[in-house]
């Protein structure tokens, strides 16, 4: 047990706190009115091809790709189109949105509903790659990029390690812990389609040790599907020593293949494609079902809710995140904060009038003991964030190099790799902001290199 | 409308801050503070009040009336320097002798470069061989009380007159005698110097009150083993190397690294965090530094011990070696 997997470079432990880990995914209901971003995903927001008093369908295309990095947006119910205009989404950033009232549920012809496993994959890789691009799916692992472009390396390139990632290294969140032990056949079958629209790389399923059930969950659903298959036979279930970030493609990819991502480089340089569980669940439907991505799966949690008040909700995109927090019962008392995300790397919520989008994946309450900054206090030169940088980057001296503006010596340092993963932050005994400058000096200095003339 | 608080991630933080890590050290001393005032009496008891009225008033002034900031002696740092620099002093040393001591550790080798995150130097190491250097006698009259029922007795009773196992060494060596000789005269035993041993600097008295410490401050994960390995490593090989050399010249690698400090220096003043290397191969360096340089003192030089004086200069070299030694990043091998 001792020799577990595990990136080599930095991180922390923080306390799982999984708290709604043994609440089963229950169904959202809909509510009258849903508001569908069209910047659901990392690129170019989606263009709407739909228009005030259109009616639509549940499953039917209401926005399509606006470049090459896009995606297909779906009517997440059955109503009509009473706008399509900027709202502010939950950090107040005003983005496109397209109003629908909700009649009912009537979903778009030629979507399988029924809860039957399609086991068979389609010989076809480009029928595969299409199916993902028409149904929209994007990674859910918190990138929210495009999937059939990550599923299409670049020439000269092949992927050698397809990683499912069911690390869910952050804590409290409990969406994919909860996808795994309740639709693992499905996560299987999604991985093993992007395997063979891959070419057959060898696919690694990566669980974090805190999660035994899913684990075994994982393993039962692999050995069900290998009695029927051969497609199954080059999946493997992989165990990794807890540690936050696991979940980071980079990190990830270290911890299952040792190999590591140059900088600035993709995983594909180092032969790999990393993709979330959930995304994998999403393949599945898009593939087998024909069903665009317009649900997922999301933990409503926190320490200022008791334990009958946990719970992990089944969703659907363009839902306000008010309404969702009324039906579980509301806001309690004690929380200042409400996180979407994971506590270590979620946004924070200014606008509970935001609705959900395809990477949503909690309502995060968080009491003010809990979150609420202290007073910093003079760097005293302990080296704790530069140990915690799973980097490897010396963040006390980015944040100096920052406050005096030399983008020379923070490129020199390697300030453009930085993930903004906050373990820097999280375990700085001075309570510096240092994550608050970096991130900021990142993007200069990403601006910088971009805006240089390519050889 | 609610009252949402925003801000960027993280979200969290984790429990440890700079008081309470301060906090860890102090208990990871507690035993060899202890010990000293078990062995050492009244006069430790003394000491040890005196260094940290003296530091935290110190830190305290000059934050109120020259920097006209406020005043952090709650963050622990400054009592921290003012048992450091006790368990550096000889039992028995002049009140007036600390005062100097902790207002030149607070006043001038801290506060003057910014206060805490900003020193060069580490503050007591730097008091202690500045007391050294200034008060002599003071600082090398190892005074020990007879007996316990002694240290602790209401009325004065003459102090036994001492050395450090060094000095006697130092000052054997010199009259010619060859060190077996020097050793079974005065009883040294190895044993002895791991439990309890009189003479020397207040915390100098019990490795295994030393290394108790250690052993918190790495359970705690307050300092990596890095810096003090190195220092062991280095003293023992390079006394190894002497040693095997001349044995009757040069004193044997264990006694080195039981004696002069080496155990105190090395698990609390060198890894000090403000003055010591970041990297892991910066304190690699660091501490082959800090113990090339103290076997070369107590070989070569004109003190019987060392260890002060290797830190200190050690402590000068840490920008360069944070400038050159940096830790790998991922994915630029």
């Amino acid at each position: 047990m001792d020799n577990k997997f595990t990136f080599r470079i930095g991180g922390v432990h923080p306390a799982d706190r999984k708290l709604s880990r043994d609440c089963a995914i229950e169904v959202l209901p809909l509510p009258e009115k849903v508001s569908v971003s069209m910047a659901q995903h990392l690129g170019a927001p989606a263009k709407p091809v739909v228009a005030p008093g259109d009616r639509v369908k549940t499953g039917q295309v209401i926005a399509e790709p606006a470049g090459f990095v896009s995606a297909f947006v779906h009517s997440p119910v059955t109503g009509t189109v009473t706008a399509v205009a900027s709202k502010a989404d939950l950090a107040g950033k005003m983005v496109m949105h397209i109003d629908i009232d909700v009649e009912k549920d009537e979903w778009a012809e030629g979507i399988d509903l029924t809860p039957e496993l399609v086991t068979p994959l389609p010989d076809d890789k480009q029928l595969i790659l299409d199916r993902i691009k028409a149904a929209g799916v994007v990674g859910l692992g918190g990138a929210t990029f495009p999937t059939h472009i990550k599923l299409c390396p670049p020439p000269g390139k092949t992927a050698e390690y397809l990683i499912i990632n069911g690390a869910e290294c952050e804590p409290y969140l409990t969406s994919d812990y909860r996808m795994m032990l309740e639709r693992p056949r499905e996560i299987l079958i999604g991985a093993a389609l992007m395997q063979k629209v891959l070419g057959g790389p060898k696919c690694i399923a990566a669980v974090e040790d805190n999660k035994p059930e899913a684990v075994e969950s994982l393993k039962d659903a692999l050995h069900f599907l290998q009695l029927f298959s051969k497609d199954y036979e080059n999946i493997e279930i992989r165990v990794l020593k807890k540690k936050y970030p696991q979940g980071g493609e980079k990190q990830l990819i270290d911890a299952v293949t040792g190999r590591q991502v140059k900088s600035m480089g993709l995983p594909i340089d180092a032969g790999a494609v990393v993709q979330n569980v959930a995304t994998s669940f999403a393949v599945y439907e898009a593939v087998q079902k024909k069903k665009p991505l317009l649900t997922n799966v999301l933990s409503v949690t926190g320490d200022c809710l008791p334990p009958e008040r946990q719970h992990n909700y089944l969703f659907r995109i363009g839902i306000p995140l008010r309404y969702i927090a009324q039906v579980a019962g509301g806001v309690p008392e004690e929380a200042v904060k409400i996180v979407s995300g994971g506590p270590m790397m979620g946004k924070a919520i200014a606008n509970l009038d935001a609705t959900t989008v395809k990477g949503s994946s909690s309502l995060l309450y968080l009491s003010a003991k809990q979150t609420l900054r202290r007073e910093e206090g003079p760097c005293i030169r302990c080296g704790k964030c530069a140990q915690a940088c799973p980097m490897g980057l010396e963040p006390f001296l980015l944040k100096k190099l920052a406050e005096v503006g030399d983008q020379q010596a923070l490129e020199q340092n390697a300030v453009q790799d930085c993930l903004e993963c906050g373990c820097c932050q999280y375990t700085c005994p001075a309570y510096l902001p240092l994550l608050d400058t970096i991130r900021i000096a990142k993007a200069d200095v990403l601006n910088l290199i971009k805006s240089r003339p390519k050889n | 409308m609610e009252q949402l608080v925003v801000s960027p991630s993280p979200h969290l933080h984790a429990r440890a801050n700079t008081a309470s890590i301060m906090r860890d050290v102090l208990i990871a001393l507690s035993p060899a503070v202890v010990v000293s005032l078990v062995f050492y009496g009244w006069s430790e008891l003394l000491l040890l009040g005196v260094c940290v009225l003296s530091c935290l008033l110190t830190e305290a002034l000059i934050e109120k009336y020259l920097m006209k900031a406020p005043v952090t002696i709650a963050d622990g740092s400054a009592a921290v320097t003012a048992v450091l620099l006790a368990l550096n002093l000889p039992a028995g040393c002049p009140w007036w002798v600390a005062v100097i001591g902790s207002v030149f550790a607070i006043g001038v080798v801290k506060m003057t470069f910014g206060g805490l995150g900003q020193n060069i130097f580490n503050p007591a190491i730097a008091a202690r061989v500045f007391l050294l250097v200034s008060f002599p006698s003071q600082m090398t009259a190892w005074a020990r009380p007879a007996s316990i029922a002694s240290a602790w007795s209401l009325s004065p009773v003459d102090a036994v007159s001492g050395a450090t196992p060094l000095g006697v060494v130092s000052e054997g060596l010199r009259a010619g005698l060859p060190l077996d000789q020097i050793f079974a005269e005065n009883g040294f035993s190895y044993a002895q110097m791991l439990l309890v041993n009189l003479g020397g600097s207040a915390g100098e008295l019990s490795a295994v009150a030393l290394l108790a410490g250690f052993v918190y401050l790495l359970a705690r994960k307050v300092i990596k083993p890095t810096t003090t390995l190195s220092i062991w490593l280095t003293i023992l090989g390079v006394s190894g190397i002497f040693y095997l050399y001349n044995p009757s010249a040069y004193t044997d690698p264990v006694f080195n690294l039981l004696t002069g400090g080496v155990l105190l220096g090395s698990i609390f003043m060198a890894t000090d965090y403000v003055t010591s290397p970041m990297s892991r191969t910066g304190c690699i360096i660091f501490g082959f530094g800090i113990g090339l340089q103290t076997m070369l003192i107590r070989y070569f030089g004109a003190y019987p011990e060392g260890m002060s004086f290797a830190i200190l200069l050690m402590n000068a070299f840490v920008p360069l070696i944070n400038r050159y030694c940096h830790q790998p990043k991922y994915g630029r091998a």
